[in-house]
């Protein structure tokens, strides 16, 4: 039954311990996706190389769903995990950012010490950068704070604030995924063939 | 490796990570930590009163024994391991077709700093907001990746002498 | 091309399940420990003994007591009209329809509180409503009911009329000798609540 540290199942020193392995298949998957090149992560938004978008929504989808048959079978508590809080204004702010971040760098922080850990000098001194990018915003906390800690809605779920049942929306986001998975398949074809 | 195959044994290390831990990846928070743990080493007496710093070090804490530190350094391994084993180790910049590498490390380095300092504004980046956020099915999470990957494609058309 | 498509029909085949089933059947664990640690401490699931004792005595049809008790002491005592489902059964198929109902009104009681306080985590974690916690267990019943005490005649007029109504109440519950203490947190009016630290998974940056 789940999940095992906060259900005190596992002690906290396991938790780290597992925490390591679990990097490990993390960085290993990801490198074998080919996220450790630039190009490929970039190539999302210009049409040329789509993995990006097909690996994460298949994982987003699978790991929703797999948590949801989870619960169903009564192995994991789904009340003890952890939510991400919703700040209106930094949410959103922070993912622009970080959406320039992307096109600018080629690159997002798992990623980057992907890339780094196989010699990319390009990714290392990306992670050099998000050492800075936190010490500025450390820095420029006081100023930032009250921008940072406003519009909290609490830990809302997707579909609690779109309004309709939970197996609802998991059935549409797979149908949607798969969609886009389909037209990202023809946009490579399209993109590739004329370049 | 099939994108599709390698989506779902992401998501089945995601489910993993939430199974044992309660939590999803992540990646920012540990470079976050990482920052903490030099300030604080580097000038103690500041780090616990300044309002950013401080709440990572009250009560002998140590922010580098974080879950996201020791998940990162798995990180670093795992993708070697994965480099070592399919011939993909090898030092050097990669980059756009019509740029020096010059142009590349200085944009690396920016868009790392935009990342680390969005990162921390949107309270975790692609794999702990976004990716994570969606598996669970918080708004944030939804959100988050909308406002990353829209704003990419918007931007994309004047960045793309730098990669195409 | 193939691999693809099957994981396609296999991902939309599951998301199509888990649209059908409904979202009670699928979170099995209703209740957050937040919302749990904040209904334990706003004390709205207990009822102190007057309250059922008034209930009782006019015959209110919503009250439904429970003994958690063993057999055995519910044999030796109990509360009129009290059903006993001992805490060991209390998750058993055929007793739980009894707790996840909203017509009666579901007062667990035992000799102290402990176990009723217990009792009722575990029937608020399953999401059901509707059950309540003697304060004070029959410890405290016995103590405030039938053998009330008396008030010195300086007191105020409510504290008198709470005596009045405690003996007369005395008087219908036949005033019998208290049963013993087995679980902890008798005589005290404000049982403190033994509740298990459970720590909330941390997360985010």
């Amino acid at each position: 039954m789940g999940p095992l540290a906060p259900l005190e199942i596992i002690s906290g020193d396991w938790n780290l311990f597992l925490a390591l392995i679990i990097g490990i298949a993390f960085g290993f998957v990801l490198e074998q996706a080919g996220f450790s090149s630039t190009r490929k992560l970039a190539g999302v938004f210009y049409g040329y190389d789509m993995v990006v978008l097909k690996v994460f929504f298949t994982a987003a989808v699978t790991g929703m769903l797999g948590l949801l048959y989870l619960s169903l079978f009564g192995w994991i508590d789904l009340n003890l995990t952890y939510v991400n809080p919703l700040y209106l204004g930094s949410t959103i702010a922070g993912g622009v950012i970080m959406g320039v971040g992307f096109i600018v760098g080629g690159f997002c922080p798992g990623t980057s010490v992907c890339a780094a850990a196989i010699g990319k000098i390009d990714a290392m001194v990306f992670v050099g950068g998000i050492f800075l990018g936190v010490f500025l915003f450390a820095e420029l906390y006081p100023l930032i704070e009250s921008f940072y800690m406003s519009g909290y809605l609490g830990s809302p779920k997707v579909f609690q604030s779109l309004g309709i049942r939970m197996g609802v929306f998991a059935l549409l986001l797979t149908l949607v995924a798969v969609i886009m998975f389909i037209v990202a398949e023809k946009v490579e074809k399209f993109v590739n063939k004329g370049a | 490796m099939n994108p599709y195959i390698a989506g779902i044994l992401l998501g089945l290390v995601l489910i993993a990570s939430f199974f044992v831990s309660g939590r999803g990846l992540g990646a920012s928070g540990a470079m976050k930590s990482s920052v903490v743990a030099v300030v604080n080493t580097v000038a103690p007496d500041y780090a616990a009163q300044d309002a950013f710093y401080s709440k990572y070090v009250q009560n002998g804490q140590k922010p580098l024994k974080a879950w996201l530190v020791f998940e990162v350094l798995g990180v670093l391994i795992g993708g070697f391991l994965s480099g070592a084993v399919s011939g993909r180790l090898k030092l050097g910049i990669e980059k756009g077709p019509r740029i020096t590498d010059r142009r590349r490390l200085i944009l690396a380095l920016a868009g790392g700093l935009l990342f680390g300092f969005g990162s921390q504004l949107g309270r975790g980046c692609t794999s702990g907001s976004a990716l994570t956020g969606m598996a669970i099915l918080s708004s944030a999470g939804f959100l988050s990746m909308m406002a990353i990957f829209g704003t990419g494609f918007a931007v994309a058309y004047f960045f793309r002498k730098n990669w195409i | 091309m193939n691999v693809r498509n099957s994981i396609f029909a296999a991902l939309i085949f599951m998301a199509l399940l888990m649209a059908f089933i409904p979202a009670d059947t699928i979170l099995k664990f209703k209740l957050s420990p937040d919302r749990m640690l904040a209904e334990v401490r706003e004390d709205m699931y207990m009822i102190h003994p007057d309250q059922v004792a008034d209930m009782i005595i006019a015959k209110d049809p919503s009250l439904q007591l429970i003994d958690l008790r063993t057999p055995e002491e519910y044999a030796k005592f109990h509360l009129e009209g009290a059903y006993n489902i001992p805490l060991s059964r209390i998750l058993d198929k055929d007793n739980l329809p009894v707790f996840n109902q909203d017509i009666r009104v579901n007062v667990l009681y035992t000799n102290g509180s402990t176990d009723a306080q217990a009792g009722w985590m575990l029937l608020r974690q399953l999401g059901f409503k509707n059950n309540y916690v003697l304060q004070g267990g029959l410890n405290y019943w016995t103590e405030t009911i039938l053998n009330p005490e008396k008030p010195s005649d300086l007191q105020a007029d409510d504290e008198i009329a709470r005596y009045d109504f405690r003996k007369g109440a005395s008087q219908h519950f036949g005033g019998a000798p208290a049963p013993s203490s087995s679980d902890a947190a008798g005589t005290a009016p404000k049982p403190i609540i033994k509740q298990k630290k459970k720590k909330a998974p941390q997360g985010g940056c």
